[in-house]
């Protein structure tokens, strides 16, 4: 029964992924046979494994931009994520009134909305002629920088998209902290930030660690935010990978760049993983 | 991996809870801080309501806009032109009919596939269990665009690059998490009394399963199809690398009409585009912000 999912998985996912890696260091028989007909500029080994691919990726300077701008990106979202969603999550937590209510629908609202849409309509926000420029002129501040297709425009999106889920995550975190303990702290003269850092923010950290990890690689693998609100170059490697695959024709090359970001995303997993195992083991050793 | 999908991984339970707001009933002292929190609380809205609405509400006015120059606030024309050009378009009226096809059959595949794992995983404890549970999030934890990148070079292979039944698969592993995780802890949320009690009685086991199991689970599956079904219809970056140029859905359609249609005809689009999911989401809600959501993400 539980056979089929399992199968979907490894023959939809474990499978091209092992080819790729295969594909990338220069095997091109088997699955990729296909694939290495149609391709220009590939990397054949014709005994053992070329690293060939790797070092013609990493040494396009083209893609190196993509490369940091995807780094770059990546770390603006998670940090502003996770300072947002904290923010809103204390907020709902410490507060229970008409406001709060109506700041926890709004925090939410994205995930209503498809990606595409919720990109494009960024970008016409922050375009030329959006809202935001329009705002600025009328407040005399003409010089404001259009933000559509800039990184910026791109670090907005990501946000936008990636706070419900930091929103939701951290209040539920919150909320598992009993009021009393929060109580004795005011109680025995603590004021509202120190028992914020003392008493909160320690009791907090898993689900920040989860905020950030699934942030962290959902903006590495993404592709319609920054190709719809993005700039030509240098953009995330998510866009760069999908021109080399489609519009240039080096499936090679763009299979190195998922592999490339596989290894980032593999990084951030493994703070995860190390997150939660640590926290197993500090219950383990309290309890 | 949109929004929905991305929340939907988080459900690790089926609490009908609302979004948590803090019940506490904190001793009110009136002094400065209640100001304080409550000035906080306006700032957050004001925030909120620029950064998240602001951009829906400035694409929704372009939808209906004659002529809107800059730096004006709101058009000077208001039209409902784009609309017909809309359903006028041959090739964008069918993408809405590939969308509304491709959905239903993803999700309906996908229930095929995942619920009777879903039963097992909850009832039965096999060997490896746990680690067979945790490897289907492997949809989840890749970067979505290098996933889809590496099964594209293998689905040139199979002869599946171009399909409908390529474009299918893609669509269909972005649900398999929700299509497991959710049933499961749907189906364990069942007490095994219940169906003992039934099995006392004489039942069968079908009989068991169909009148007391599955009518108990229903709303959990319900729950997961229709986030299934969301997250199919709003898949973008897959379908658009393995269905083209052949299967061009909605969303991918988006691509092209943001680079090369006028901006009101894409913002219509965006509209009608948003309609399923704001209904769906709005039959789902109040499960999917249930409270459980850490303790689905915690590796036990």
């Amino acid at each position: 029964m539980v056979l089929p999912p399992v199968a979907v998985v490894a023959v939809f996912i474990g499978f091209p992924v092992g080819a790729a890696i295969a594909y990338t260091l220069g095997k091109i028989g088997g699955p990729n046979s296909t694939v290495a007909l149609l391709a220009q500029r590939q990397h054949v080994a014709h005994h053992g494994v070329t690293l060939g691919a790797y070092r013609e990726v990493l040494g396009n300077t083209h893609v190196r931009g993509d490369l940091w701008a995807t780094i770059w990106v990546t770390l603006v979202t998670v940090a502003c994520v996770v300072l947002l969603s904290w923010s809103i999550a204390l907020y709902l937590r410490l507060s229970n009134t008409w406001i709060s209510r109506v700041v926890s629908a709004l925090s939410v609202i994205p995930l209503f909305i498809p990606v595409v849409i919720a990109s494009y309509a960024i970008l016409t926000f922050y375009a030329a002629t959006g809202f935001i420029k329009t705002l600025a002129y009328h407040v005399g501040w003409q010089s404001f920088p259009t933000l559509g297709y800039t990184l910026t425009a791109v670090v907005i999106g990501e946000i936008w998209v990636n706070v419900p889920f930091g929103v939701l995550m951290m209040s539920s975190g919150l909320n598992s902290v009993p009021n009393a303990l929060i109580e004795a702290a005011r109680d025995s003269g603590a004021s509202l930030p120190r028992t914020v850092r003392s008493v909160l923010l320690p009791m907090n950290v898993i689900p920040t660690v989860i905020v950030a990890t699934f942030t962290g690689i959902y903006v590495l693998g993404s592709f319609t935010v920054p190709y719809l609100t993005g700039p030509t170059a240098p953009n995330l490697m998510g866009v760069s990978m999908q021109q080399f695959f489609g519009s240039f024709n080096q499936p090679q090359q763009a299979e190195v760049m998922a592999m490339i970001v596989f290894v980032l995303a593999a990084g951030i997993g493994t703070i995860y993983v190390w997150a939660n195992v640590r926290a197993t083991k500090r219950a383990s050793s309290t309890t | 991996m949109s929004a929905v999908e991305h929340q939907g991984v988080a459900l690790g339970g089926l609490e009908a809870a609302e979004l948590p707001v803090a019940r506490t009933n904190r001793r009110r002292r009136p002094d400065m801080r209640t100001f304080g929190m409550k000035l906080v609380g306006i700032v957050l809205v004001v925030v909120l309501l620029v950064f998240m609405v602001g951009p829906l509400v400035w694409l929704m006015l372009r939808a209906f806009s004659g002529l809107w120059q800059f730096p004006q606030f709101l058009p000077s024309h208001w039209t409902l032109a784009w609309w017909r050009s809309v359903f006028d378009d041959k090739s964008l009226a069918h993408s809405i009919r590939l969308s509304f096809e491709f959905a239903p059959i993803v999700t309906i595949a996908s229930a095929c596939i995942c619920l009777p794992a879903a039963y097992a995983f909850s009832r039965f404890n096999f060997p490896g269990r746990r680690v067979l549970l945790v490897s289907l999030f492997a949809t989840n934890a890749f970067p979505k665009i290098g996933l889809y990148i590496s099964m594209a070079g293998v689905f040139y292979s199979l002869n599946l690059m171009g399909t409908f039944l390529g474009v299918v698969i893609v669509q269909l592993i972005g649900t398999i998490v929700f299509m497991t995780w959710i049933p499961t802890a749907a189906f364990s949320a069942i007490p095994r009394s219940l169906e003992e009690a039934a099995r006392d009685v004489g039942a069968g086991p079908l009989r068991v399963f169909f009148r007391v199991t599955f009518p108990l689970a229903a709303p959990g599956i319900l729950v997961a199809m229709i986030l299934s079904f969301l997250v199919a219809f709003d898949e973008a970056q897959g379908t658009f690398l393995v269905g083209i140029p052949n299967y061009i859905t909605m969303p991918t359609e988006m691509y092209t009409l943001v680079l090369n249609y006028p901006e009101q005809a894409a913002a219509v689009f965006s509209i009608l585009l948003a309609i399923p999911s704001v209904v769906l989401m709005s039959f789902a809600r109040k499960h999917v912000m249930g409270g459980k959501l850490a303790e689905g993400f915690q590796i036990r």
